[in-house]
């Protein structure tokens, strides 16, 4: 709660105040160790991010013995949960549950020691591979719907149904029930055989089905044929029910969680986009499998440059987010928008919870990372990007990278050196900016006392065009230069001074420059100093203007309504 | 029904007869909002005028695009600077209500002289009533509080999608007769003290309300039709612009939306015209002269 109240969090604001019905806890009650015996007085209660005592969310146990290599230890952990209403992706509300970070994990022996950190209000978590037999016990009208497969059923004398799941090479487990969840089961076939899909409705919003399951089958299409095979038998995606907005846009091993509402038309495609992330989570966090307390960019901020290559690819570019009553958005340009709120407090390789706030948290593990993916695609080409990621993705599965196993995968497959870019826009805080300072078009034969009248294609001019790095991040650039009589050039800038001048003798006046013409800089702070014209072209302006004027018109209307 | 009607008809026929009010008052508030619009404009101008990326915001709207503009340091858009219109175009409405009431009530062709000295005559009268109809107003802004707490709990504690939302919309709906009901009234105290000359202001709410109790489904009626034809022009112009309007069309939409304004005002003037025939068929004393 100390983080939340000085940074905020991530979720709705739920958990903002110190209401008690959204507290939740592991009680741990015994701890065993075969062949040790019970040593859960030994249990003790360590802080290794900051060293607060209160905080109780990592214990340590140092066993009797060691334990030697080739051998195995089992542990005996009887724990109580408390579930909280539910908030971060957790909890209960009425009769629907979210059961998520519900048991004690183990910590990663990970770069020869343990990785485990405190539970924190920014970040996301990190465990390692294993397999899972869960056997959950509900009410025998529940639906279930949980990580794994179902291996078995067995029905209760008291009502109650027992329901066993096993997963293998997956890092957590989590569970739903709801008495009144909708099952709609499909499959997609893949390269790694067939998937079947488990669409978990909440009954209010089931005319949205459809567009789950588009958007599912759409994506693992796109991840497959990009990136590598979905090796599991299985996705299950459970639509929250109404009021549960803390419950959706989760990710779990083979389960992952949406949001809908009855009311949301086509062409807000918030639907597409959190399906499609959560289960972009399934390769970057569920099988690469990065510890997102360190490097949360790599589970969030990969995805989401997925996502926005995965939705521009499904429902086109420029209107992947937004296609309704003629406004239009991507999702790339939304990341960007996300990273433009806060660009530059914290590079993306801070720890998680070591961000200045949860937007800051937020604008740059996701919205920064895209953009900067986004750009470094520009600079290397999109098919480099794309086998720069399969090969990562497949060298790297189920073995937790760290960033410079990423960054280095990229080096080595565009054959670049690309440290410079991932100095400035990886581990530095530098901002992009570039802009056309000035732009002119004088006569040559500007001094004589007497000249020629101005004839278009035989006067002669000096064009000038001045570009202005106004960032601190230097970037190579491209500058096109239009001209009256149909031409262009364009010229290459390796951007390292501030700024430079191109300077053209030609029978030709200036129409426009602009610095990245194919729009490939994404993570430029400020497109519309970009470019610049000899004309003005007052046509946005006066349309904007209009839609404000009528906004007070009518809202002057309106208020002399009460008089 | 017919009554109704042949006063609907007859508040339309002044309206239009009378048009050069409704012209002004519409003149008024477009002054007063280009007045506010020019800070952004200018600001807008700065930035979007030679860049090549306001093109995004010219054949479409890009959303994140405008959301970029909104968010660059320069903060184009003054909203401190607009806000202010609407509340000089209240304060002028207040001041020209009672001319434009005079005007209706006499049906004939003022001088400028005339049509300003009854605004002054019923200025103060009129700003008395509205601090009343605002102490008026305060149990249907309460009700509408506590019934939106109460859908906004049922949204989210309700494992029904829709009832939330349907409560919501019943009782706004609810809220916006009321509200509906309580203009009604204090239009009423209007007509009363123009048509009467009436100076004591909280006397002449009660016998208004009394007037209005007594034909209240009639009057009420009244109200609710013309506002079903200014919500339905809102929606037809709506339709139109989404429809037929192409984004870059500046112009059209520009004479859309004021011909919408216009039509809209024109309704409120319409409500304000039909009460004042219905109080001089129905209420003045046969006596009554023009002030």
């Amino acid at each position: 709660m100390t983080e939340v109240r000085l940074g905020g969090t991530r979720g709705t604001g739920t958990d903002a105040g110190w209401d008690p019905k959204h507290f939740g806890a592991i009680e741990v009650l015994s701890f065993a160790v075969s062949g040790m015996g019970e040593l859960t007085k030994q249990i003790q209660f360590v802080q290794p991010d900051d060293g607060n005592t209160d905080d109780h969310t990592v214990f340590q146990v140092r066993l009797p013995k060691p334990v030697l290599p080739g051998e195995h230890v089992e542990f005996r952990i009887r724990f109580h949960d408390h579930l909280p209403e539910v908030v971060a992706r957790t909890g209960y509300k009425r009769d629907f549950f979210i059961v998520a970070q519900w048991f004690p994990k183990v910590g990663v022996w990970w770069h020869d020691g343990w990785n485990c950190h405190q539970f924190h209000s920014t970040s996301e978590f990190f465990a390692d591979f294993g397999t899972y037999v869960v056997r959950v016990t509900v009410p025998a009208n529940y639906v279930l719907g949980a990580t794994g497969d179902v291996t078995a059923i067995q029905t209760n004398p008291n009502g109650t149904k027992t329901v066993t799941f096993q997963g293998e090479d997956i890092h957590d487990f989590s569970w739903t029930a709801s008495p009144d969840f909708h099952l709609i089961e499909d499959s997609w076939q893949g390269s790694a055989g067939e998937v079947k899909i488990h669409l978990l409705m909440s009954p209010g919003h089931l005319r949205q089905a459809g567009r789950y399951l588009q958007s599912l089958k759409g994506t693992l299409a796109m991840f497959d044929r990009w990136y590598g095979p979905y090796p599991y038998d299985r996705i299950t995606l459970v639509d929250p029910p109404n009021g549960v907005g803390e419950a959706g846009g989760m990710e779990y091993p083979t389960l992952i969680t949406g949001g809908s509402t009855w009311w949301e038309p086509k062409g807000l495609r918030d639907i597409e986009i959190v399906t499609e992330h959560e289960f972009g989570h399934q390769y970057w966090y569920g099988m690469v499998a990065t510890n997102e307390f360190e490097e949360a960019w790599m589970d969030e901020g990969i995805n989401s440059y997925t996502e926005a290559k995965i939705m521009d690819a499904l429902y086109g570019k420029g209107k992947s987010a937004i296609d309704f009553l003629g406004a239009t958005a991507s999702d790339a340009d939304f990341l960007r928008v996300e990273y433009l709120l806060l660009p530059d407090t914290d590079p993306m390789t801070h720890y998680a919870y070591r961000f200045m706030n949860s937007q800051a948290y937020g604008g740059i593990t996701y919205g920064k990372t895209a953009t900067v993916l986004l750009t470094l695609e520009g600079l290397i080409g999109e098919e480099t990007m794309r086998r720069a990621m399969q090969t990562y993705f497949l060298r790297y599965r189920f073995t937790h990278p760290t960033g410079e196993d990423f960054l280095k995968t990229i080096e080595e497959v565009s054959g670049r050196d690309l440290r410079w870019y991932f100095d400035q826009a990886v581990y530095g805080t530098n901002i992009l900016d570039y802009e056309i300072l000035d732009l002119r078009s004088d006569r040559a034969d500007w001094y004589e006392r007497y000249p020629p009248l101005t004839k278009q294609g035989e006067t002669l001019y000096k064009d000038t065009v001045v570009v202005h790095r106004k960032g601190d991040f230097v970037f190579p650039v491209e500058v096109e230069m239009r001209f009256d009589d149909g031409t262009g050039v364009r010229e290459q800038w390796d951007g390292r001074d501030r700024w430079t001048r191109f300077t053209y003798l030609k029978k030709a006046k200036l129409l426009s420059a602009e610095v990245d013409p194919a729009h490939k800089v994404r993570l430029d702070k400020d497109l519309f100093n970009n470019s610049l014209t000899a004309e003005t072209d007052r046509r946005a302006t006066r349309k904007l203007s209009t839609y404000w004027l009528f906004v007070w018109q009518f809202a002057a209307q309106l208020l002399a309504w009460a008089v | 029904m017919r009554s109704r009607r042949g006063v609907l008809g007859e508040g339309a026929r002044i309206v239009w007869r009378r048009q050069r009010v409704l012209w002004w008052a519409f003149a008024v508030n477009l002054l007063l909002a280009l007045l506010g619009t020019i800070p952004t404009a200018a600001a807008l101008g700065k930035i979007l005028d030679r860049s090549l990326a306001s093109g995004a915001l010219v054949d479409r709207f890009d959303v994140p695009t405008f959301a970029e503009l909104a968010m660059s340091p320069a903060r184009p858009f003054h909203v401190a600077s607009a806000a202010l219109f609407p509340l000089l175009f209240f304060a002028f409405m207040l001041f020209f209500e009672g001319g434009v009431l005079t005007v209706y009530r006499a049906d004939r062709k003022f001088t400028t002289a005339e049509f300003f000295e009854a605004c002054g005559r019923f200025f103060w009268r009129f700003f008395r009533l509205l601090i009343l109809f605002l102490i008026a107003i305060v149990p249907v802004l309460i009700f509408n509080r506590v019934t939106k707490s109460w859908s906004d709990r049922l949204a989210v504690d309700s494992p029904n999608a829709l009832l939330g939302f349907w409560v919501q919309v019943v009782t706004t709906l609810i809220a916006l007769l009321l509200l509906m009901a309580v203009r009604l009234w204090f239009d009423m105290a209007q007509a009363r003290i123009v048509v009467e000359d009436e100076r004591a202001v909280r006397k002449a709410l009660w016998p208004a309300l009394k007037l209005t109790l007594r034909r209240f489904p009639w009057l009420f009626g009244m109200y609710f039709e013309i506002s079903l034809a200014a919500w339905a022009g809102l929606v037809a112009s709506f339709w139109v612009w989404v429809k037929w309007v192409r984004p870059e069309w500046v112009g059209v939409t520009f004479l859309l939306t004021q011909g919408f304004l216009l039509f809209w005002l024109g309704t409120r003037f319409w409500q304000r015209a039909s009460e004042i025939v219905w109080y001089l068929r129905h209420a003045a004393p046969p006596s009554n002269n023009i002030p």
